[in-house]
């Protein structure tokens, strides 16, 4: 209400930023996905192992980003943040992950792919 | 050019056409004579008494979360009663069209409504009551109610909130433009696929549909933002978590289902209007689309809504039933506790609104199962209330009457929702009229609750107590009326009536239709009743000046504040020591104890910018439905400017000085009326740096 | 509540003096919520591309393997990334109260995400110009509205660092100018973070 008069600068949020940190999300980010990159070129897993590794790459940089740009952790100025993630992530694989539960089933049982179709292009998340 | 729709199109006027304006059809002839008015007569009377002003700078550009919570009420009211209207013509086509031998009038071939405007009138009824009705209904409560319990002056973002009400009430306005602009879609209130798609309908009335939707939502969403921030950040002093009333629990619960199931709807209507007006095929029957994607997308937000509604009212419940027991509410941290298992739960269960699409037995069991589950934490809630009630004091208000039937209507509610969980039930009474009596026993529940509030709530604001004997005879004939078409209606479903049917081919129906039609007489009378008691306590609003404390018995802090409640809400901050922190000070007979001394208070100012951001989105929303691209860019640019210039405004408030603050107290404590800001055009306005 | 204390002489009941809530904590934590649900929005999007996403829905035309380039995507992500470090070591800048690097690390932003964007929007009309585009296939609409999703944001991120761009020279580092920064910080790391997601899931698993 009465708005605090301190200086704006020296909120913790702003306090928080470092340039070692942002730069050291950026190289960590663009390390993972160069390799999963190397991954995806080299195309000699199997399709199921293959989305595992691509996927636990993504992850760790989704997690580095967390760390290392949003800066979340339990501190006071960040508990809330942190806590309404952990809140909704859940949501998020939980509209992925059933959805494409119950439409995998579903096609399995009302879309009959013609076997040559099916032979021709590679396999999605979906088959 | 014209995107893909079939008919003339005008740079200008986009596909807006004269013979678009249907004032042929003697039913909105009717309409639009007593909306015209009404209108009239409100604008007279504005006139009259000289209040465009006071209009104006004291409710439309307002920032007072009091006064938008009114503001939300009464758009909610008003669309409460046009839904009503649209069930009751819903009603009587049934009954009247009723076998193969049933006579037509007005150019139906049964009945009075021709399946084009039937289907019109059911697919408004239901995206306005969800929408337009109830959720801003309890919106104004939680804006109302939330900020005073916790003790805070004010939501987080003030100006903001506006935003979100005049977004509310812009999407709310294009709806009812559609009654007398074009139609309104004829694909149900959760969007029929492929109907909604541009082969099957054409015009624009899935556009109308659509569009006053996706706006509305961005209103809830902001809202949700709101309260959550305001929750999280602006409890006063000593009011930890665990002592913050239900309500506001129930607030938070509900605003996090908000927050995050809202931009799923967002998504299916933004990739429905894709199809729509960029060809794309999402949903198409060819092309690569998927009909169910749409369905599925809609009911990853359709059942957290059910719960975004459901959860307000156990809030309310959960004030009124320990407010007229005279004892707290049992079972506090289970109450709690219940509330997040049920919104957690709500994420889970969406399937079961198409267990007929067949996607296998695993899944289907797999929601079957969740969605039992959360008979659990319900079952929780309802006997906490029972405990509650048990060995209390307990009084039988108006307010109590609502919750006493609310509670009731769960019941059956949940009951009937527990036999639709199970597919081998729901195969065969899926999309009959089952469904239908099933549903409206939980959101007549929210009706229920909404008026529990109306009515609990309202002295608070306006210094008087709506009247007694007329608020129980609306009562009774709500709860009869509301009986009478419901039990009726679940014999329908189980004889096979299927939902939406404009012509009721089966005779056999015709007792229970019947009886329905009986039921909405009732209700019929249960609103001129509503409307008596409103006329009637407004006449007596003299007779009685009421305190802080209205009933009594009051629990929370909002009791706590001068009755009518000042825009500053609390003069200072006050220090919470218990749970039910005002039954608390009344014990030891602390409730009238003052501040020793008043201090300087920053209130935030008025602002004109919402309304007109609303208005922008209006009009921007009706140029896409018409397809009019110049006005839409031009609706568009307004907001962006609106929201630049903002952001360039540095006046952000005054202050109040405490020997003002210690005379409008002062004021309150003898009864003159001062919840109206003073005029500050002659002050020094503090304009500071942020 | 028999736990209840009866009040004592310290008993306070009110709280004069009560500074109320930071606003620029508040901010914050607002534009988080806000960026959650719009992490939902894509959460949205990325559950339509995967229903989409198989060779019936692409309905004869292109599926992902024949239009994405993992290689050029990877260009992109070093493009994206290096944007929102140059956005956030801006806010380092601002941290010291230097406004100039502050301004100098916000255009270093704006022009690696015009990169950004001028390749996906390279690709985009590509497509279209060789016949498939949005309007080609179930697979081709899901995989155009979620990349033009993305660049949308992306666009209202390059307007809002221009507008910082005048304000910062304006009004210095105030309350509201430092929240907004702080805001658009969080709005931009937010986009690489979505891009990472497209990027894995459209570019790589697709491939
Ligand atoms: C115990 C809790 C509940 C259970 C087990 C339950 C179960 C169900 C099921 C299985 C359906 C699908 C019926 C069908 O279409 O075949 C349904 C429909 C529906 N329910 Fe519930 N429900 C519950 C609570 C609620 C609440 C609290 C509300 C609203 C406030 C609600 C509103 C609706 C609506 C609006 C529909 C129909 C939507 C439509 O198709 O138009 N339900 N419910
Ligand atoms: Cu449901």
């Amino acid at each position: 209400m009465a708005g605090s008069h301190s200086d704006p600068l020296a909120h913790p949020e702003v306090q928080q930023g470092g340039a070692l940190r942002y730069i050291a999300g950026f190289i960590s980010t663009v390390l993972l996905m160069g390799a999963a990159l190397i991954v995806t070129m080299r195309h000699d897993l199997a399709y199921q192992s293959f989305v595992e590794l691509v996927g636990g790459l993504a992850f760790l940089a989704l997690l580095s980003q967390a760390a290392l740009f949003y800066g979340l952790d339990i501190s006071r100025a960040q508990i809330w943040k942190s806590v309404s993630l952990i809140l909704t992530v859940p949501l998020f694989i939980i509209t992925v992950g059933l959805t494409v539960w119950m439409f995998q089933s579903l096609d399995q049982r009302t879309m009959v792919m013609p076997s040559s179709a099916a032979a021709a292009t590679q396999p999605t998340l979906l088959q | 050019m014209q995107l893909q729709a079939p008919g003339p199109w005008s740079l200008l006027f986009g596909r807006l056409t004269l013979d678009q304006i249907p004032y042929t059809n003697p039913i909105l002839q009717v309409t639009f004579a007593v909306a015209a008015l009404i209108g009239l007569a409100v604008i007279g009377v504005v006139l009259y008494y000289k209040k465009v002003g006071y209009l104006w700078r004291e409710w439309l550009t307002t920032v007072d979360h009091k006064k938008i919570g009114v503001m939300y009420i009464i758009v909610g009211l008003v669309m409460l009663f046009r839904g009503f209207a649209d069930g009751l013509l819903i009603r009587t086509q049934q009954v009247l069209a009723n076998g193969p031998h049933a006579a037509g009038f007005l150019g139906a071939q049964h009945g009075f409504l021709p399946p084009f405007h039937f289907d019109q009138v059911y697919s408004a009824h239901g995206t306005i009551m969800i929408l337009f009705a109830a959720t801003p209904i309890l919106t104004g409560f939680q804006n109302i109610v939330v900020p005073l319990q916790i003790g805070a002056r004010d939501m987080a973002f003030p100006y903001m909130n506006a935003v979100s009400l005049w977004l509310t009430t812009a999407a709310a306005a294009l709806v009812m433009i559609s009654l007398f602009v074009g139609d309104f879609s004829q694909a149900g209130w959760v969007g029929l696929i492929p109907l909604t798609e541009l082969p099957f309908s054409p015009g624009t009335g899935v556009d109308y549909w659509m569009w006053a939707i996706q706006i509305s939502s961005v209103g809830t969403t902001l809202n949700a933002i709101n309260m959550i921030v305001t929750i999280v950040d602006m409890r006063a002093p000593g009011m930890t978590w665990f002592r913050m009333p239900v309500f506001s629990w129930t607030t938070l619960s509900t605003n996090i289902i908000g927050l995050t199931a809202f931009p799923v709807l967002g998504v299916a209507l933004a990739l429905l209007g894709a199809d729509r007006y960029l060809g794309t095929h999402f949903f198409t029957a060819g092309m690569g689309g998927n009909l169910m994607l749409y369905t599925n997308l809609f009911w990853i937000w359709g059942h957290p809504e059910v719960y975004f509604l459901i959860l307000p009212t156990f809030g309310v419940l959960s004030e009124v039933i320990p407010t007229f027991s005279e004892k707290p509410i049992f079972g506090y941290v289970t109450m709690v506790a219940a509330t997040f298992a049920i919104a957690g739960i709500s994420w889970l269960v969406w399937l079961h609104h198409f267990f007929t699409m067949g996607s296998g037995p695993d899944i289907n069991g797999f929601f079957s199962v969740a969605t039992m589950l959360v008979g659990i934490p319900t079952g929780v809630k309802v006997f906490n209330w029972m405990f509650t009630l048990y060995r209390g004091r307990i009084t039988y208000t108006v307010p109590m009457l609502w919750a006493m039937f609310g509670l009731f209507l769960l019941l059956i509610g949940g009951l009937t929702g527990m036999m639709l969980a199970l597919p081998a039930i729901n195969y065969t009474v899926h999309d009959s009229v089952f469904v239908i009596a099933h549903f409206h026993c939980m959101v007549l529940m929210v009706v229920c609750a909404g008026f529990a509030g109306v009515t609990y709530w309202f002295p608070k604001l306006f210094g008087f107590k709506l009247d007694e004997s007329w608020g129980k005879a609306f009562f009774w004939t709500f709860a009869i009326g509301t009986i009478t078409v419901f039990t009726a209606m679940f014999a329908l479903g189980f004889e096979g009536e299927t939902r939406r049917l404009e012509w009721t081919f089966n005779t056999a129906w015709k007792p229970m239709l019947v009886i329905e039609e009986v039921g909405m007489v009732l209700y019929v009378i249960s609103l001129a009743l509503f409307a008596m008691m409103l006329v009637v306590s407004i006449k007596n609003r003299n007779r009685e000046r009421l305190g802080a404390d209205p009933w009594g018995t009051s629990r929370t802090l909002e009791w706590l504040t001068p009755t009518p409640i000042p825009f500053y809400n609390f003069a200072v901050t006050p220090q919470v020591n218990t749970r039910d922190e005002l039954a608390w000070r009344r014990k030891h007979e602390l409730a009238n104890a003052k501040p020793d001394a008043y201090e300087e208070i920053h209130m935030p100012s008025n602002s004109g910018l919402p309304v007109i951001l609303g208005a922008c989105a209006g009009i921007f929303g009706f140029a896409m439905i018409w397809r009019i691209w110049w006005l839409a860019a031009l609706g568009l640019l307004g907001i962006v400017a609106i929201v630049i210039f903002r952001s360039f405004d540095k006046n952000a408030g005054y202050h109040l000085q405490p020997n003002e603050v210690e005379a409008m107290e002062r004021n309150l404590a003898i009864g003159s009326i001062t919840s109206e800001q003073p005029d500050r055009s002659h002050h020094s306005i503090h304009a500071e740096a942020h | 509540m028999a736990h209840e204390a009866a009040p004592t002489a310290n008993t306070r009941l009110f709280r004069p003096g009560y500074a109320g809530h930071n606003q620029i904590s508040a901010r914050t934590l607002g534009f988080w919520l806000y960026m959650l649900s719009d992490a939902l929005l894509f959460t949205a999007l990325f559950a339509s591309y995967a229903v989409l996403d198989t060779p019936m829905n692409a309905a004869g035309g292109p599926i992902a393997s024949q239009i994405v380039n993992p290689i050029e995507g990877f260009w992109q992500t070093i493009a994206i990334l290096g944007s929102v470090t140059a956005y956030s070591l801006s806010t380092v800048s601002m941290k010291n109260g230097k406004r100039g690097g502050t301004a100098l690390g916000i255009i270093a932003s704006i022009v690696l995400a015009v990169v950004f964007l001028a390749f996906g929007i390279h690709d985009l009309t590509a497509l279209a110009a060789q016949g498939d585009g949005m309007d080609r296939s179930g697979y081709l609409s899901a995989y155009f509205v979620l990349i033009l999703t993305h660049a949308i944001h992306m666009g209202i991120g390059i307007l809002w660092m221009l507008v910082m761009l005048v304000q910062i020279p304006r009004y210095g580092f105030n309350e509201m100018v430092v929240a907004r920064m702080l805001n658009l910080r969080m709005f931009w790391q937010f986009q690489a973070t979505v891009w990472v997601c497209v990027y894995v899931y459209v570019y790589m698993i697709g491939a």
